[in-house]
């Protein structure tokens, strides 16, 4: 590669910061521009439940301080949206209104929070827990004691429970297909994995669906949730936990092969010469499921991330993942999920 | 403990863009709400195009002397002006930026592409919103100001009264159309997480806050000339000086008082002698390139010992320059310019406060000593704004208190007496008659080209001048910091004080003992407080804004002792913290030769 190659990486995640670090250690002398569409630097979201134990500075979430990028001549493009992706020119229009070239091209763009469509109307009546922002509103709005209504449960869901109810909060959990995503949950297993959250001390509602969500009083602060079978019950937030959908809405015309997902092969790379994908928008060749799947986790994330640095920068490496991915029940009657571990 | 804020924001744009318009709103609403403020704009030499414009305001709850070397918030307005000042923005600082340009930009020309990893972006989208809030693009630097209000929870009433009042002269419509513009950009400030730690808390109550006014320098000048009972100004405009001119112009016919903008410098510092001359407390105004057209003419005041007030403004030079640049590097202009031994009185004060004392104390040493006065201050002095609370506004001696000597039978003009201060007559006062005039003369002003007479008058008005130096009034030198001996001193004239007070007081927090001497009176030189406060310091550190170190040579001229020069040249004002630099280096020299920590 010549020294002026530009490899530019698309999101500001696990898989995108991994991704640019790497680069820079095979190619010393490239140029690396990693775009993020929030405004900060690179920080854990596995930590961000602890905003309910005090932790309320994102400076003590950051992963690597400013210096970290600057040290390794990484320039960080911040509140920067891709728009569209033109793969014939190499360039990438931004919001604005500025282009801008890539020679190599990492999308790392993630996910964001999955809202069945029957829910849509009421979505300013929750709150998810994708960022910073997000989480300390949730935090806010939860009185000393007081109840969060979580819709769906899946494993980042149920993860963040666990500290919602150790410090002294209830948690009431409406159940739905979802509940457990991204686990393969069978149905026996559903009924053993369902009492582990009760031991947990989440309070499981399995009264249908949601119908509809309401404001309380018109006054801004909690909410009620009316369910199928007519009852409702009320809470303080109500908080979406359908699982994740890929963030790929700018690739629409650009010719890249999606499903839900980026379509790759296990070395991650395009349909498209010098573009490449990693993490939670990807859908990855799996000769074993002959199909192509997501792969979830932080340690499946991070792996994407370091696969497809190495094959931008001329190697051959392949996507393999090491993490289990069945829930498990712990001795105390709780469950455990393979995907909340992280560095 | 209280919180001690100390901010500067900094707002970039293009000429054309209101930048300095709501910089101006913005010190105005922080001074009225009681903070201290410093502030100060830098704007294009060219009247119309397209060149970058800055303000800068530092807001503090205690009182600050200079402008930071860096900011805490960067407003931009015009990206390919702020972009090369992204870097003066310190980390976790906040840049605040258009999201949605007009036009498309070239790659890497949005601001977004440059911001250091430890600035906070704020992305918002000023024409959309200016469009929304006014149905037109043109308010977008008041969307801008109203982000920065809603952002750092400022005093909403504050800025809506600056805003009435910057208008007040304008249409409805205008003030309107500002408002709402300012209150959409707030609530979208309101609306945003703070992540920046730029942290504005409410100023400390103080008694007189009410009385704090803003002011600039050259704003304070006309203050000074106004308290001491200016009576006829002519002046010719040049960049920094004309706002002197343009303001007493508004306020002298209010008060009887006459100005004339005369065709040029020469003329303008003639028909200031002539009015010297006939009893009138007369002044001009100019800067470096008025000056060396005046020279001339000033050496007719020292000759026929006319009182006469000039105010300089030095920009960067020589010739045309940098008029629109702050430089100190006409100091050897003002104290030596012009031919013979023409001893003059020359003021350089440090501060804006400085600039009313310096204005009203120059027409009494002007009248008491005969002599032209030269108030000394520059481009960053004159435009930077300041809170100042006024002394009272009679503390200038009026004109008449010793002006004029009651003729009599042999009056004698230039009388030689043990001041050199001889009895003086308003032209018309019966048994005054004299001559005045630019040859050598003798007592009565006669001419004379005589050895004797030469040498004699030539003393006269040299010690006349060493007599003014025991005036009362004014602080010729001033000093602060740690007393006693001190490992570094910095001795400094001009506006390069603030920045050297500042230096001084970092630097004390490191535990270095250190002091800092202003010299506001360059002529006649003090050189015994000089020469004390030399005798103190370890190491002499002298600061200024020029390249050839013109105090530091007006000094070896005076005291023979070394000093290091630090001079600059930039055309903006000095860094504190390259000032801090110096003071750290001259006291590890120090520990080192003398072996301590």
């Amino acid at each position: 590669m010549t020294s002026s190659t530009h490899h530019v990486v698309l999101g500001n995640g696990i898989a995108g910061n991994h991704a640019a670090s790497v680069i820079r250690e095979r190619e010393p002398d490239a140029r690396i521009t990693l775009v993020s569409a929030g405004a900060l630097l690179f920080y854990n979201r596995y930590d961000l439940p602890n905003v309910f134990r005090g932790r309320q500075h994102w400076v003590d979430y950051l992963v690597h301080p400013p210096e970290y990028y600057e040290s390794r001549n990484i320039t960080l493009r911040r509140k920067t949206q891709v728009t569209e992706l033109d793969t014939r020119t190499q360039t990438l229009s931004l919001a604005h209104r500025e282009t801008l070239h890539y020679d190599k091209l990492l999308i790392a763009t993630g996910g964001h929070a999955y809202i069945p469509e029957r829910l849509l109307d009421y979505t300013k009546l929750m709150l998810g827990f994708h960022n910073f922002i997000v989480a300390m509103q949730v935090q806010k709005s939860v009185r000393k004691g007081g109840t969060v209504i979580m819709l769906g449960g899946d494993v980042m869901g149920i993860d963040l429970a666990r500290t919602i109810i150790a410090t002294g909060h209830r948690v009431i959990l409406v159940l739905d297909p979802r509940t457990f995503w991204p686990h393969d949950v069978t149905p026996s297993d559903r009924v053993k994995y369902l009492q582990a959250l009760t031991n947990m001390g989440v309070e499981v509602q399995d009264s249908g669906r949601v119908e509809r969500i309401e404001m309380i009083n018109g006054t801004g602060s909690g909410r009620r949730v009316f369910l199928e079978n007519g009852g409702h019950i009320r809470g303080d937030v109500v908080m979406p936990f359908y699982g994740i959908v890929p963030t790929v809405d700018f690739l629409a015309t650009s010719g890249i092969d999606m499903e839900r997902g980026i379509l790759v092969n296990p070395q991650l790379q395009t349909v498209r010469d010098n573009i490449w994908a990693a993490g939670d928008v990807c859908q990855i060749w799996s000769a074993e499921h002959n199909a192509y799947r997501f792969f979830y986790g932080y340690r499946n994330v991070k792996t994407m991330g370091e696969v497809a640095a190495h094959n931008m920068t001329g190697k051959q490496a392949t996507f393999t993942s090491t993490v289990n991915e069945k829930l498990v029940v712990n001795r105390d009657g709780s469950l455990y999920s393979p995907f909340w571990e992280h560095d | 403990m209280a919180y001690h804020t100390d901010i500067q924001i900094s707002i970039c744009g293009s000429a054309g863009d209101g930048t300095i318009a709501v910089g101006d709103i913005f010190k105005r609403a922080m001074a009225h709400v009681g903070y201290r403020v410093i502030a100060f704009d830098q704007y294009p030499a060219e009247i119309r195009g397209f060149g970058k414009c800055i303000a800068r305001t530092r807001v503090a709850t205690s009182r600050v002397y200079s402008m930071k070397g860096y900011s805490d918030v960067l407003v931009s307005l015009n990206d390919m002006h702020a972009i090369p000042h992204v870097g003066e923005v310190r980390n976790y600082g906040a840049l605040i930026y258009d999201s949605a340009p007009m036009s498309a930009v070239a790659e890497g020309a949005h601001i977004s592409g440059h911001l250091k990893p430890g600035h906070i972006p704020y992305a918002l989208p000023m024409r959309e919103v200016s469009e929304l809030a006014t149905g037109a693009n043109r308010s977008r630097n008041f969307v801008a100001l109203g982000f920065v209000a809603g952002l750092y929870q400022l005093p909403q009433d504050a800025f809506h009264h600056a805003i009435a009042a910057k208008f007040e002269s304008k249409a409805a419509a205008v003030t309107k159309s500002a408002l709402a513009a300012f209150d959409s950009g707030f609530e979208a400030g309101a609306a945003s997480y703070q992540f920046d730690d730029v942290r504005i808390d409410a100023p400390r109550g103080r008694k007189n806050a009410h009385e704090a006014r803003m002011m600039t320098g050259n704003g304070a000048i006309v203050q000074g000339c106004l308290d001491a009972g200016i009576e006829t100004f002519f002046g010719y405009p040049i960049t920094p000086a004309t706002g002197i001119m343009e303001r007493l112009a508004v306020e002298m016919p209010r008060r009887g008082a006459r100005l004339v903008q005369t065709e040029d410098e020469i003329a303008a510092i003639s028909a200031a002698i002539g009015a010297g001359y006939a009893g009138s407390r007369a002044a001009t105004a100019t800067s470096g390139p008025g000056l060396s057209l005046m020279t001339e003419m000033m050496g007719l005041g020292v000759m026929a010992e006319v009182p006469v007030v000039i105010f300089v403004s030095q920009r960067g030079g020589p010739s045309t320059g940098l008029p629109t640049k702050t430089e100190q590097s006409d100091l050897n202009l003002a104290v030596w310019g012009g031919h013979g031994d023409a001893g003059r009185i020359v003021l350089a004060p440090t501060n804006v406060e400085g600039c009313r004392r310096c204005a009203g104390r120059a027409f009494e040493l002007a009248e008491q000593f005969q002599v032209p006065v030269i108030v000394l201050v520059d481009l960053y002095l004159s435009n930077r704004y300041e809170t100042v609370f006024l002394q009272d506004e009679n503390e200038f001696l009026p004109k008449d208190w010793k002006q004029t000597a009651t003729p009599r039978a042999g009056y004698r003009r230039y009388e030689l007496t043990t001041d050199g201060v001889s009895p003086r007559c308003i032209p018309g006062e019966v048994g005054g008659i004299h001559t005045a005039t630019g040859l050598e003369h003798d007592e009565y002003g006669n001419p004379s080209d005589s050895a004797r007479t030469h040498t004699l008058m030539t003393e006269k008005r040299y010690e006349k001048l060493q007599a003014a130096i025991k005036h009362p009034g004014i602080n010729f030198t001033k000093r602060f910091g740690d007393s006693g001996k001190v490992e570094v001193g910095l001795l400094t004239w001009g506006s390069t004080f603030g920045e050297a007070l500042e230096a001084m007081l970092l630097a004390q927090k490191e535990g270095i003992r250190c002091a800092a001497t202003k010299v506001v009176m360059l002529s006649p030189f003090p050189v015994r407080p000089v020469l004390r406060f030399y005798k103190d310091c370890q190491q002499i550190l002298v600061p200024e804004l020029n390249y050839t170190g013109q105090f530091a040579k007006l000094l070896s001229g005076e005291i023979v002792l070394p000093v290091t020069r630090i001079s600059h040249t930039t055309g903006a004002p000095l860094d504190v913290s390259t000032l801090l630099e110096a003071i750290r280096k001259a006291a590890r020299k120090h520990r080192r030769q003398h072996n301590t920590t």
